[in-house]
């Protein structure tokens, strides 16, 4: 399977601010990439690094193959780019953009762009001056999707849509994917990002600190135990991969690391009467990265 | 509904509905309560600050000036004789009457200030002014940043009438450093200028900026962007400052000052009989501006204009095939309204050119003053267009940096980024863009020739279209340095292209004018760009000069091409 994108060593600084510590990543064709990362680690910089939009201090950028900081544009012509901030020219309609913008990019399938219009409610004939935020980010989508390029790569893509484009926008990325386009999806929106990505990166102060798929970052994460006994709960601290354990009453509180056979053993020798597992979701999982605990839970299985 | 809080003195109170929908309690219902006014104060405070900044650049540099001619006169014409050879001379000529306005007792010190630079400064202040204000107003508001001070505890009238206070403040550090810098002159007992008189020259020098910043407000109220805004404030000036030509380059028609508002500041005649009547309808244009800009604030949308196109955008995509046209698709009015003014202006010249050259005084002064600036002297029509189309190429050099600031535009807006993210190479599109520019700088050289040819024809001038064509291409000639200079500053410092490339536009024109009668100090008229142009028509084309100049544009032009490939890209 071809690499759509390819970094070895990538890093830049901003003066004596390091904005991105060497990154190696790939995604590859018709791969949904969720890059995650709070504000100001480093996921804007990897974007404009890879378009040569700014250089990068050291490292390799290549999209299919070809160099991107050397030979930009040769490297842009299979791309197709959604940045995070909607600028466009004022005082140009959504028409004359969208015009503009295929001309640019070399090639455009104009009956979807027309569906993409229609599916994204824009109503071209108004100025860009005229235009909500979401509207805007609606004609930079039209534009990048429209081309067909072989990978997109989209900064922030859903800022500013209601929850129905959002969802427009998420069948237009798994048409992409299942027409092996590329994604490259930078995003805050995690459930988005879980909904769509077939890996996910995680970027913390400019350094990729986890990369894998869900269900990878899942196995190797703990596994969040509550368990409710009829009679005062027995020691689980002895127990391998067990930690955290938090005793409240005949309830008990643990996480779990690697195989859960020696737990329910124990469970089940202790008169444990409800039992209640559940994986990490990705918002834990990428909070477990910055020492936070999440805020809400979910994906409950339940089990007595 | 809102809870009913208790008040511990009175017991408990019922809340009111204000206008605003909102719901506040009887003892908190203010019409403008503190928080309203430190709010207000806020935005003040702001707006003074941004705007002190410039203006207190712009006071220190007139003050300067002020000081150094004042300070120099007696230097520069020791004897009695001396002062009254530059009276005859200089005093007589109706080409620099045009420009920077009549001469008065040229022979006395003040008569001397107030000629050299006052007319000077009130176009200088006058194009500060205007940009200051659009800048401080509608930038504010195309940038969003308006929005976020009308989410405070204001309104639109009042955060646009507290917005002024600030920009007025910013005029009265204009004011003040100009005052104090010219009375520090004045009180130099070889100078011997009253205070009041110090004063009463300095007010006249700034209230032009004073009356283009309440102009600039209410296009800031008109316009939809702050460029469409500036090309407004820009027309006013420009009509303003032709009337006060017509009226001044000795055509009989001086009774014109009365209709245009710089001729207005004119008439006040510092240091030279001042006439403080001719404050008046200054005040009340700069009171009525003012007054409408905040009352149509307070009308109308947020992001929107008083003058709105009715019609529905054409949805035609002329210009917009690819990134080199767009440039013809953005710029083609800007490029437009240059040229066509250009060519208007050039054709004034023309038309005025044979009663403003003629009478022995007036040419002789001017054909002696091309003989100092290294010219040979021709006819007078020639001698007299070949020195005011030094003048448009020093506008033509402004309309040159306009193209480089707004390519700086395109990539501090954000909008290069699709371009670049793109099949569009960095080389391919700024060498594009500086193609347009040296076809617009070209174009517009043409259109003084034919304009300025077509006005001698009128009034059947010997002076033939093969030598205006020259005198056409010799103002392209410095246009074409400033790009290419605006091109290398561009590539190496984005972010301070536009204030160095201004910067050295402005100071060559000062020099232009101001040093181009003075021969002693070389290594100063060297320094402006202007200086190594000859008067075409009334001389030749400078070959050297025009080859120098064009060689090191196109090396710089080059150099900054090879910067801006390897640098990265910059917002604002």
């Amino acid at each position: 399977m071809a690499l759509a994108i390819r970094t070895t060593g990538l890093a830049k600084s901003f003066g004596s601010a390091v904005a991105l510590r060497p990154l190696d990543l790939e995604v590859t064709e018709g791969e949904v990439l969720g890059y995650l990362g709070p504000n100001g680690a480093g996921k804007t910089t990897t974007i404009r690094c890879l378009l040569g939009l700014i250089r990068a201090d050291a490292g390799r950028a290549e999209i299919f193959g070809v160099d991107a900081q050397a030979h930009p544009a040769q490297a842009h012509r299979r791309v197709a780019y959604v940045p995070g901030e909607a600028n466009l020219w004022p005082q140009l309609t959504g028409a004359q953009t969208l015009h503009l913008l295929g001309r640019v990019q070399g090639r455009v399938d104009e009956p979807y762009r027309k569906e993409l219009i229609e599916r994204f409610k824009l109503d071209p004939s108004k100025r860009v001056r005229a235009y909500s935020k979401g509207n805007r980010q609606k004609v930079l989508l039209i534009a990048a999707l429209s081309s067909r390029a072989d990978l997109l790569i989209l900064d922030e893509p859903t800022s500013g849509l209601d929850p129905l484009m959002e969802e427009t926008f998420r069948e237009c990325v798994r048409e992409a994917r299942d027409r092996r386009q590329g994604v490259f999806l930078s995003s805050h929106i995690l459930s988005e990002v879980e909904a769509l990505s077939d890996r996910v990166a995680i970027l913390r102060a400019g350094e990729l600190v986890e990369v894998g798929t869900l269900s990878e970052m899942r196995h190797l994460s703990a596994l969040s135990i509550d368990a409710d006994f009829d009679t005062a709960p027995p020691d689980l601290s002895k127990i391998p991969g067990v930690t955290a354990v938090a005793v409240e009453g005949n309830k008990v509180r643990c996480q779990v690391v690697g195989s859960v056979e020696p737990l329910l053993g124990v469970l089940a020798a202790s008169g444990v009467h409800q039992l209640l597992s559940r994986e990490p979701s990705l918002e834990e999982l990428f909070l477990a990265h910055y020492g936070r605990e999440p805020s809400a839970r979910s994906g409950e299985s339940r089990a007595a | 509904m809102p809870t009913t809080a208790g008040n511990p003195r009175h017991g408990p109170v019922s809340p009111v509905r204000l206008e605003t929908g909102f719901w506040a309690h009887p003892g908190t219902v203010r019409r403008t309560g503190p928080g309203e006014r430190r709010a207000a104060r806020t935005v003040a405070v702001l707006t003074a600050r941004r705007a002190a900044r410039s203006a207190a650049v712009w006071g220190a540099l007139f003050g300067l000036l002020i000081l150094n001619e004042a300070l120099s006169w007696r230097r520069n014409f020791p004897t009695a004789s001396s002062r009254e050879k530059f009276a005859h001379t200089l005093g007589a000529n109706n080409g620099l009457a045009a420009i920077i306005g009549p001469a008065r007792q040229v022979d006395t010190i003040g008569g001397l200030v107030a000629w050299r630079l006052f007319g000077l400064l009130i176009i200088v202040g006058a194009i500060w002014g205007l940009l200051a204000a659009t800048r401080l107003l509608r930038r504010e508001e195309d940038t969003g940043r308006w929005e976020l001070l009308l989410a405070g505890r204001t309104s639109r009238r009042h955060a646009t009438a507290q917005a002024l206070a600030g920009i007025g403040a910013g005029w009265f550090v204009l004011w003040g450093l100009t005052s104090a810098f010219t009375v520090v002159a004045g009180l130099n007992r070889k100078v011997g200028f009253t205070v009041s008189a110090s004063l009463f020259y300095a007010t006249a020098t700034t209230v032009g900026a004073a009356m283009f910043l309440a102009v600039g407000a209410l296009a800031s109220q008109l316009a939809p962007t702050r460029r469409q805004a500036n090309g407004l404030a820009a027309l006013v000036f420009a009509a303003c400052y032709l009337i006060r030509m017509i009226a001044d380059a000795g055509t009989g028609q001086s009774w014109l000052r009365w209709a245009s508002p710089l001729g207005w500041i004119e008439n006040l005649r510092p240091l030279t009989g001042s006439q403080a009547l001719a404050f008046l309808p200054i005040l009340l244009l700069t009171a009525g501006a003012t007054w409408a800009a905040i009352a149509l604030a307070g009308r109308r949308d947020i992001g929107a204009a008083v003058l709105t196109r009715s019609r529905p955008p054409r949805a035609g995509t002329r210009f917009l095939g690819g990134a080199g046209v767009l440039a013809v698709h953005l710029e083609r009015w800007a490029v437009l309204s240059w040229t066509a003014g250009l060519g208007a202006l050039a054709l004034v010249f023309g038309v005025v050119a044979r009663s403003a050259a003629s009478g022995e005084v007036a040419v002789g002064s001017i054909e002696q003053q091309l003989g100092n600036l290294g010219a040979h002297p021709g006819g007078p029509e020639a001698a007299w267009i070949g020195y005011e189309f030094l003048y448009i190429a020093a506008l033509l050099a402004f309309a040159a940096a306009g193209q480089i600031s707004a390519l700086r535009g395109e990539e501090a807006d954000g909008h290069l980024d699709h371009l670049l993210a793109r099949r569009v190479t960095r080389t391919a599109w700024l060498a594009e863009r500086l193609g347009f520019a040296v076809v617009f700088v070209f174009v517009a050289g043409l259109a003084t020739a034919v304009g300025g040819w077509l006005g001698l024809a009128s009034r059947h001038s010997e002076v033939d279209f093969p030598a205006m064509l020259q005198a056409g291409l010799n103002t392209a000639i410095p246009a074409l340095f400033v790009l290419g200079l605006g091109a290398l500053l561009y590539g190496l410092v984005p972010r301070l292209a536009m204030p160095v490339l201004y910067g050295l536009v402005l100071w060559s024109f000062l020099i232009e004018i101001i040093g181009s009668s003075i021969s002693s100090n070389h290594w100063l008229l060297d320094t402006a760009v202007l200086t190594h142009l000859g008067p075409v028509p009334a001389a030749d084309l400078n070959w050297t000069a025009i080859t120098a100049l064009t060689g090191m544009g196109v090396l710089a032009a080059a150099a900054g091409l090879t910067a801006f490939r390897r640098r990265d890209l910059i917002a604002a």
